[in-house]
């Protein structure tokens, strides 16, 4: 392929794509700008000066971390994503290994209903939830948060896993069931290796749907030192009340930062998860 | 063992019970799903049957009084249609933007992966950041999207201050973070397409506009579809962007169904009412998901 030539066609081509790509990070920078600014300077400075005084960000991300309780948010956050989609991942892998493999009467039925789960709004079910989590005893305590938190993050996986599992030739599952393995034994030594990816996207979507939700954290937790991050983001920083501007946005940027470094590892499966289900 | 035998073989004759695997497989989810979704959703639709507040005493049956009262509030008629513009106008900008960015994308323009990644941030976002960023970017004092409107000459709407510019700036706020779901689904669909038909194209002179009116957008139809209607739903049920960027004002602005059943059911602690509500969009969300997806099905039998 040769080079084309850069016609002004192509430099306003250039230019729109650098501007979209501005358009998409920006307001992100924006916030991570406030974030190290005094109170006064939000105010002040207009647009915001690019010479950063580093104590000062360090004071507010100090304030925020320990003062406000962003990082028990965060570490209460990492001990209920990561349990919940671990189990949400043990018990929808084998289901979507069934719709996937297994022929049974009513296997479609069963299927788009688990996947119209996906499309539930969580306000219909928070109040319920919450009043049986309170008559098991379970509010204010992870196990309050884990057990929800798995119903929603299961249709996500069942969703994305059948989509990997379709797509490996049946081929290479039959040439083991001559060999007598079992169901169990195709799924765990056969395909699990082959869709490895498959399990690392739903992995991913389940944890960030649940990273992002609080309003049946809303419900079920009380005291602050169980808070989410995204709970504690929101009470925060919620529309309802004025807020210290340069709190807000680095309560944001510690909210953000770690999906940040997380999609960074897995990134690859970022476009795959989004897509899942669209292109046949 | 005797059961096992007569299970029914499958076609290897693997003499493995199909109907103890698929209880095994399966019945974990299922009965997960069923204490946990299920029967909070039974659950809700008696709550919607009964006036259920916080207060002691209540829970009395009241029969459809809910729902008597939904249809005659002008508040719920008032989050209705702002339910009807944040999911019609959005997801309207989001498709034609989405498509507009995939053509744009499809020139294959160098260092684009890097751009496309970038597109890609704005939906791992947690929403109610996404909601104060964008409320320190269109503060009407101190933000910067007012500073560079200023700066060019030209005077910026009152975003967030105004009852009728306000829901349109959630709309607008909603295609920042979505138009990149949008315009993936299409990429992908785009790039996979067959490069023949174009080149015929190219062969019979059709010009530019005609070859993506009559054959690229026909052929992205599926995927604009499917990226449509999750966007439509996910517009439908989101809330948290909105407690973050306004809190459903001013004046109920941006007071959208969502909204309304969480301020009915956890501030004002209305459970019946909230309830009742959540009920009548599952109705909603119900009856146009199977409407659209049987669209869905159909379209892709005939492609």
């Amino acid at each position: 392929m040769t080079r084309p030539r850069m016609t002004p066609g192509r430099m306003l081509a250039y230019a729109t794509l650098i501007l979209i790509g501005i358009g998409g990070i920006a307001p992100f920078l924006y916030l991570a700008i406030l974030s190290t600014k005094r109170r006064i300077e939000i105010v002040a400075q207009v647009p915001p000066s690019l010479s950063f005084d580093w104590q000062v960000a360090a004071r507010n991300y100090r304030e925020v971390l320990w003062e406000q309780g962003m990082a028990e948010f965060t570490l209460n956050s990492l001990i209920v994503v990561s349990i919940a989609t671990l189990l949400a991942v043990l018990i929808g892998l084998p289901a979507a290994y069934a719709f996937s493999r297994i022929r049974f009467r009513g296997s479609d039925g069963l299927a788009s209903f688990i996947l119209s789960m996906r499309f539930m709004p969580p306000i219909a079910v928070a109040i319920p939830l919450f009043l049986m989590m309170r008559w098991v005893g379970l509010t204010d305590t992870y196990a309050g948060l884990i057990l929800p938190y798995v119903a929603f993050s299961l249709p996500l996986v069942v969703w994305i896993m059948i989509g990997f599992f379709d797509e490996i030739p049946h081929e290479i599952d039959e040439a083991a069931e001559i060999d007598g393995a079992s169901h169990w034994q195709i799924l765990t030594r056969v395909q699990l290796p082959i869709v490895w990816p498959g399990v690392m996207t739903a992995a991913l979507f389940g944890a960030l749907f649940i990273w992002n939700e609080f309003l049946v954290s809303l419900y079920i937790v009380n005291s602050r030192s169980l808070q989410t991050i995204s709970l504690g983001a929101a009470t925060l920083v919620s529309a309802q009340r004025p807020i210290d501007w340069n709190i807000a946005a680095a309560v944001g940027v510690v909210t953000v930062i770690p999906i940040l470094i997380f999609s960074l590892f897995v990134q690859r499966y970022i476009v795959r998860g989004l897509t899942s289900g669209a292109v046949k | 063992m005797t059961e096992a035998l007569a299970a029914p073989r499958s076609h290897f004759g693997r003499p493995e019970n199909t109907r103890r695997t698929l209880v095994l497989f399966l019945g974990p989810c299922v009965l997960y799903l069923l204490i946990f979704a299920i029967y909070p959703l039974v659950h809700s639709l008696r709550l919607s049957f009964t006036d259920l507040t916080a207060a002691a005493g209540t829970g009395r049956f009241v029969g459809l009084e809910n729902y008597r009262f939904l249809f005659s509030d002008p508040q719920f008629w008032n989050a209705a249609m702002n339910s009807a513009i944040m999911v019609g106008l959005g997801v309207t900008i989001q498709v034609v933007a989405g498509v507009a960015l995939a053509m744009f994308f499809n020139l294959n323009l160098r260092g684009a992966w890097i751009v496309r990644g970038i597109l890609i941030l704005p939906m791992l976002m947690t929403p109610i950041v996404v909601g104060v960023m964008w409320r320190a970017l269109l503060n009407p004092d101190w933000g910067l999207v007012d500073w560079a409107i200023t700066s060019i000459g030209l005077s910026p709407p009152d975003w967030l201050g105004s009852v009728r510019m306000a829901i349109v700036t959630l709309v607008l706020v909603d295609s920042w973070q979505w138009t990149p779901f949008v315009f993936m689904i299409v990429f992908a669909r785009l790039q996979a397409l067959p490069q023949d038909v174009f080149e015929a194209a190219e062969v019979d002179g059709a010009g530019p506009w005609t070859t993506f009116r009559r054959i690229t957008l026909p052929m992205l139809m599926p995927a604009i579809v499917f990226a449509a209607v999750f966007r439509a739903v996910d517009a439908f049920r989101a809330f948290d962007l909105i407690y973050g960027l306004s809190y459903g004002g001013p004046a109920r602005g941006t007071t959208t169904l969502a909204f309304f059943a969480f301020q009915n059911g956890f501030q004002f602690q209305n459970y019946g009412y909230a309830a009742a509500v959540a009920y009548a969009m599952l109705i909603v969300l119900a009856v146009g998901t199977t409407v659209l997806f049987r669209f869905l099905s159909l379209r892709r039998g005939l492609t």
